[in-house]
């Protein structure tokens, strides 16, 4: 007994050294946790945006703008100048749907034939959608003296479920080697840093490592084109554009997680920093599912995430076969925040330098 | 004499405490040169500032330009290669390309029988003896050892001295920081102690007669010393 209180004594202590790992693991996850638990609350999505877009040059402002007040009842309608606008907008995941409305909607005598565009590739959004359809028509037929009529048509391949998950799954893969493998294994290897440092850099050091481990990424996208192949899975095969946001994803995250273990010289508490931060980043950038699922302000903050341009990149590259030019500003956003992250990491090694 | 490495009123400090306090010392070439003082005395970081590791709070060190051979006080390789993969990448990293001078060391160190090993198995004594082959592997100048033979046997002990005499011509230097002084006498050229981040004494071998040291009883008279200046 004495013993036992003897060793357990010892553990006070020891938490007493690591306040702040116990604090992170305790507190702070299981609190995040349960708060990122609050975003999936909803099963059909009430504030998506949806374009809304003329279908011709004879509808009216006042065509447009009943059309958005029906859809203001389930989403967020954002006014596009014309249906391939909207539709673009659709493919980089800015908008979930487009509602292109046709002409002469107070017109009794008129047809008003609405076509509500989802695209193929965000399966979580199919049956909502349909549901959506059902209560979008309700509105207009009641409020609208044309006859109405509401036609959802799927833009792209309609993929399965399954095949939604494959660029997820593979994202999964890219933040964890870059948030435990990388940062492990620099660690491990931290008390030869003294003799690389005199023999070559630390810069040389972290370089030779992100280069290695950011190669190796291209097993696991093997991995997956073959399986998916295997499995029959359309379209779900490795793009160029897909690899590219891969890697600067990557590059970028490893460069962070990196600089992390630096700032915290390699102790627990940098690892921890590292759970939590991937775990934001999970939970704060949609990479699971689409953005247009959640509140307007969890939307805002996905929308700062550089991981949420670089998983709406890889699923379209995957299913919809778009290519590195459909997206060149967005590469171009994501290699100046990459390159932002190597600056931190710099930073981090210059500090490194001055404290140890 | 050709100086290698050059202290001139080097100071580094941790906050209040100062470590390094006014150090100016000279290693010249074609000696031994002993850095000896109790734990705590500043004798590593004295070690780290010569390798260019810390940065002096103040003073000045010039060193050779080309990069030093270096021991170190925890060993520092790669724990997860073997002793042979740690030799060849630390060779590779440095361009280093040892004759049959290096198999011969690493022989009389009885390396070469732990050579599939994997490093981070080795005993604490392999260990360091890993760490001053690496140090001694591209052929330095000037090398810097710090406590190179703590763990390490008393056979290993008699021939890492002698190494490191052989090693040691006029062209290059050694500075070895150590508490056991009696294990370098018959190879020490020149001695400096530290104590509280000072220089205590700073001597050619030859002239340590006229310090406070007993240069026929080096080890009994430094802790003498020291322990003489811990009670004042």
């Amino acid at each position: 007994m004495r013993r036992l209180r003897s060793l357990l004594r010892k553990e006070v202590r020891w938490s007493r050294h690591n306040l702040a790992t116990l604090v992170l693991l305790l507190l702070v996850l299981p609190g995040g946790f349960v708060y990122t638990t609050t975003a999936f609350d909803q099963v059909i999505p009430r504030d998506s945006p949806v374009a809304v877009v003329p279908a011709s040059e004879q509808v009216s402002d006042d065509d447009l703008d009943i059309a958005t007040a029906a859809v203001t009842l389930f989403s967020e309608p954002r006014q596009y100048e014309d249906s391939e606008a909207g539709i673009e907008a659709l493919r980089r995941e800015q908008v979930y749907a487009v509602l292109e409305v046709p002409p002469d909607l107070t017109d009794e005598t008129a047809t008003a034939n609405f076509t509500f565009y989802v695209d193929g590739s965000i399966v979580p959004y199919h049956e909502a959608s349909e549901a959506i359809v059902s209560v979008l028509d309700y509105p207009l037929q009641r409020t609208l003296p044309a006859d109405v009529s509401v036609e959802r048509e799927v833009v792209g391949p309609e993929h399965s479920l399954s095949e939604y998950l494959v660029p997820v799954g593979l994202l999964l893969v890219v933040l964890l080697f870059a948030f435990a493998y990388v940062p492990y294994n620099l660690a491990n290897e931290r008390r030869v840093l003294d003799r690389l440092e005199v023999e070559a850099s630390l810069e040389a050091v972290v370089a030779s490592k992100l280069l290695f481990f950011g190669s190796l990424l291209v097993v696991p996208m093997a991995v997956v084109h073959l399986m998916s192949l295997w499995l029959g899975y359309a379209n779900t095969g490795i793009a160029p554009a897909a690899v590219l946001a891969y890697l600067l994803t990557f590059f970028g995250l490893a460069a962070l997680s990196t600089a992390i273990m630096l700032l915290f010289r390699f102790g627990v508490v940098g690892r921890f920093v590292n759970i939590v931060v991937l775990f934001g980043l999970l939970a704060f950038s949609n990479t699971i599912y689409p953005a247009g699922f959640f509140s307007p302000v969890r939307r805002e903050i996905a929308r700062l995430s550089p991981l949420h341009y670089s998983t709406i990149v890889a699923r379209s590259s995957m299913l919809k076969g778009m290519t590195v030019w459909d997206f060149l500003d967005w590469f171009a956003a994501l290699a100046v925040v990459t390159l932002g992250a190597f600056v931190l990491l710099e930073l981090s090694i210059v500090r490194y330098r001055r404290v140890r | 004499m050709t100086a290698l490495l050059t202290f001139d009123a080097v100071e580094k400090r941790y906050g209040d405490t100062a470590a390094l306090d006014g150090v100016s010392l000279t290693v010249d070439a074609g000696n031994v040169h002993c850095l000896v003082g109790p734990n705590g005395s500043g004798k590593s970081t004295l070690i780290r500032v010569a390798l260019g590791l810390t940065r002096p709070s103040g003073g000045t060190v010039e060193r050779p330009d080309e990069a030093l051979g270096c021991g170190f006080q925890r060993p520092t390789f790669y724990p997860d290669l073997t002793v042979a993969e740690n030799l060849d990448v630390f060779a590779r990293i440095t361009g280093a390309d040892p004759g049959d001078w290096f198999d011969d060391a690493l022989s009389r160190l009885r390396l070469d029988r732990e050579h599939d090993r994997l490093a981070g198995d080795l005993s604490g004594g392999f260990a360091k003896k890993l760490d001053v082959a690496l140090a001694l592997q591209k052929e330095p100048r000037l090398l810097v050892l710090d406590e190179p033979m703590s763990d390490v046997d008393d056979v290993s002990r008699a021939e890492l001295v002698a190494l490191l005499d052989d090693y040691v011509t006029d062209e290059r230097a050694a500075l070895v920081s150590t508490h056991r002084l009696d294990e370098f006498g018959p190879v020490l050229d020149h001695l400096t102690v530290v104590e509280s981040g000072r220089v205590l004494v700073d001597e050619r071998a030859a002239d340590l007669a006229e310090s406070d040291l007993d240069p026929d009883s080096l080890q009994r008279s430094y802790v003498d010393l020291v322990a003489a200046g811990s009670d004042d």
